[in-house]
């Protein structure tokens, strides 16, 4: 059984003054010039503070930020395979935990964080995040998602938005949506089958400000293991000039393709709710991005489509396909 | 003989543009009767935004398919360039593609009398006071035109892919000849407007091409480092020492990683008024590359040694003209700003816009579309 080790009680961060003003990732990555996900490991890096561990997938995150011999990385960080994220985290967490039963090290609470992009993550290494979200350890796992295996120069995931032109899906003449699947519904399906795991949250590195940083703080406030997934607009992947990297965040949720929630001991509470502050159309997001530059009215008009139903049809909006109109059996 | 071309440019946004360039001329030697292959710099890949790249094309005219291929192919870089195309002037103050590279001059690997050709609009002398000094003379061409910059999927067709093929067969028509390149262009896309294109870029870089004497230019001010061999690594696997911890207030106060720095990747900088900030906190909050130093009077100084120039604090800036990006090439040197501002505000001011200057440009969102607005800038008088 787990041992009660000291917390570390983060504060929320109420105004972006009060945000921790030193770094414990860097400057000095090869991340392209507005990269999302860079500022997804600063922020949690600086959310979380020194005692803690990173482990990273291999993707853009890994990478990028050991370019030959040289790191961003001031918390020690540590690489593991393309599906690995999940169980490298839980060896992280028992490692330590079997270290401090044998008094190797001061028994202190010791982070462990591990980042998987979205085909580490969510498609190649779903099923170790799974095992890691069925264990006692405190652990969090962020999904950076970036909508791509944007490393090798952007092949489609099971995260890649519908019709979306990547190497995997260029359009062609015949046929111009390669991308035929819908994004997969990561976070809700780690919530609904882990009763273990009691914080699961969608997240933005940029909106809103200071959203992402007090996430972490909850996951690691919350304990056991949790899970965070970040939206990363990525100017790579998805064709935009790199100074527009927020806005793009920022219109991908308010259009409602991105649900921003979070669901604490089986709570659901959106940190962005449509309902309250109206959808703009998903047009505006699609036309500012290179990789949709194919797609034609009709198109966008079945991406509005589905984001409607998304809203306006699911029982918990956003999150759930479950649609209302339960039957009993032999009722 | 081998003819040896390399591409500089810009990753991702000109990956295209490079590539298309070492296939042509590949595809225009052939039609000459030469051998020739073109291949990328094998460790450019993963490439991101803005960094250095580079793309080879190799043409003879005696040796057969595999002695060229034997003697270019398996090579990492080449040694020395018969010709060095630049398609973004500000790389002239050094490239850094990767870690342990250290910042290189661009004329690096130009060879006894080879050419640096190189697209920008501004003249000989303003190029060569960022170049580093070398001890043999080489030919400096320019092709008069902007960056070409474009995305992944969108591509930017400003005909600078045909002028910069007139502008090769101008600079060493032993790599490939202006006719060839005019009956490609032709047969290839039946345009005349391309044919033209090329042919005009041609007789503009016979008049544009100077030598630089031996000992012109800079002391390099950058240190190359020299890789570790595989003997030195240690055992076990890769262990990189982390940063060391450390942070205090003002310029340069935080511990950054000093094996690479990132900064050679930008095209443009973000100039600070720093009377007009109002200390929302959010280019600091929202840089990707950490670039911004919190100072003791809660205003944030810019390192411009590890920015690089993806104009996002200047997007998400809530005051009007506080951060303007402006061409690189305008710079001399990466000191503190902040640091420029407190010893001489007024005087920093007026630094300020004069680097400014009037023009305002607001990119189009998808990079390779065209489609920038231009507006005229306005001089916000100091606040008190």
């Amino acid at each position: 059984m787990a041992m009660q080790l000291p917390v570390i009680d983060y504060e929320h961060i109420k105004k972006a003054k009060d945000a921790p003003l030193e770094e414990f990732y860097t400057s000095g990555h090869r991340t392209c010039q507005g990269c999302e996900s860079a500022l997804v490991m600063r922020d949690f890096a600086k959310a979380s503070g020194p005692r803690t561990i990173a482990t990273g997938a291999t993707g853009c995150m890994y990478v990028a930020n050991t370019s030959y011999q040289t790191t961003p990385w001031i918390i020690p960080w540590m690489h593991t395979q393309l599906g690995a994220g999940g169980s490298s985290a839980v060896g992280m967490a028992a490692g330590l935990r079997a270290l401090m039963r044998k008094g190797k090290i001061p028994k202190e609470k010791i982070n462990v964080i591990n980042f998987s992009g979205d085909l580490g993550g969510a498609d190649m290494g779903l099923s170790g995040v799974s095992g890691a979200l069925q264990t006692d350890y405190d652990l969090l796992i962020i999904l950076y998602d970036n909508e791509s295996a944007a490393n090798t120069d952007i092949q489609a995931t099971g995260l890649t938005t519908y019709g979306a032109q990547t190497t995997f899906t260029p359009p062609g003449s015949v046929r111009r949506i390669m991308q035929a699947r819908w994004k997969k519904n990561v976070a809700p399906m780690l919530a609904v089958g882990h009763p273990t795991c009691r914080y699961v949250a969608t997240a933005s590195a940029t909106f809103p400000a200071l959203d992402f940083m007090n996430k972490t703080r909850k996951a690691l406030n919350t304990g056991g293991p949790t899970f965070i997934h970040t939206f990363d607009p990525c100017p790579k992947g998805w064709d935009f000039h790199p100074g527009y990297s927020r806005e793009l965040g920022e219109l991908g949720i308010r259009s409602g393709i991105f649900p921003l929630y979070e669901i604490l001991d089986g709570k659901v509470k959106y940190t962005y709710d449509p309902h309250k502050k109206g959808r703009i159309p998903v047009r505006d997001y699609l036309v500012k991005q290179g990789r949709f530059a194919h797609l034609i009215d009709e198109d966008i008009d079945y991406i509005q489509g589905m984001v409607d139903t998304m809203w306006e049809e699911w029982e918990l909006p956003g999150i759930a396909p479950i649609k209302s109109g339960l039957e009993m059996a032999n009722a | 003989m081998i003819k040896r071309v390399e591409v500089q440019y810009r990753g991702i946004f000109q990956k295209n543009l490079g590539k298309y360039i070492g296939g042509d001329i590949v595809m225009i030697a052939s039609r000459m009767g030469r051998v020739a292959f073109s291949n990328g710099r094998y460790s450019d890949a993963p490439e991101r935004n803005g960094i250095p790249c580079k793309y080879f094309a190799f043409v003879t005219h005696d040796l057969s398919e595999e002695e060229l291929e034997a003697e270019c192919g398996a090579k990492l870089d080449i040694d020395a360039a018969d010709i060095s195309l630049v398609v973004d002037d500000t790389m002239s103050k050094g490239v850094e593609p990767w870690g342990w590279h250290g910042i290189r001059p661009v004329n690096e690997k130009v060879g006894h009398k080879g050419c640096l050709l190189m697209v920008t609009r501004r003249e000989h002398d303003d190029l060569v006071r960022f170049m580093a000094k070398k001890d043999y003379p080489y030919r400096l061409a320019r092709l008069e035109g902007d960056a070409s910059l474009a995305g992944l999927w969108v591509d930017r067709d400003d005909l600078t892919r045909e002028r910069c093929l007139g502008a090769i067969a101008a600079v060493d028509p032993d790599v490939i000849g202006i006719e060839a390149v005019e009956e490609y262009l032709r047969e290839k896309t039946g345009d005349e407007n391309r044919v033209r294109a090329a042919r005009e870029a041609y007789e503009a870089t016979l008049r544009k091409n100077k030598v630089v004497n031996a000992g012109e230019g800079i002391d390099w001010p950058h240190e190359i480092p020299v890789l570790p061999k595989w003997h030195e690594f240690e055992e076990g696997g890769v262990v990189v020492p982390a940063v060391p911890r450390g942070f205090k207030l003002g310029p340069r106060g935080q511990n950054r990683n000093e094996g690479f720095k990132h900064g050679t990747s930008k095209t443009e900088r973000p100039v600070v008024r720093f009377d007009l900030c109002i200390k929302c906190t959010l280019c600091w909050a929202d840089c990707p590359d950490e670039c911004f130093d919190p100072t003791d009077d809660e205003l944030y100084d810019v390192n411009y040694e590890v920015c690089t120039g993806c104009h996002k604090c200047a997007e998400v800036c809530p005051v009007k003209e506080c951060i303007v990006m402006v061409d690189e090439l305008e710079f001399e040197n990466t000191d503190s700003p902040w640091e420029h501002h407190k010893q001489d505000p007024a005087g920093y001011i007026q630094w300020a816009e004069g680097k400014k200057g009037t023009k305002r440009i607001r990119y189009a969102h998808v990079t390779g579309s065209t489609g920038a607005e231009i507006s005229e800038g306005t001089t916000v008088p100091p606040k008190a």
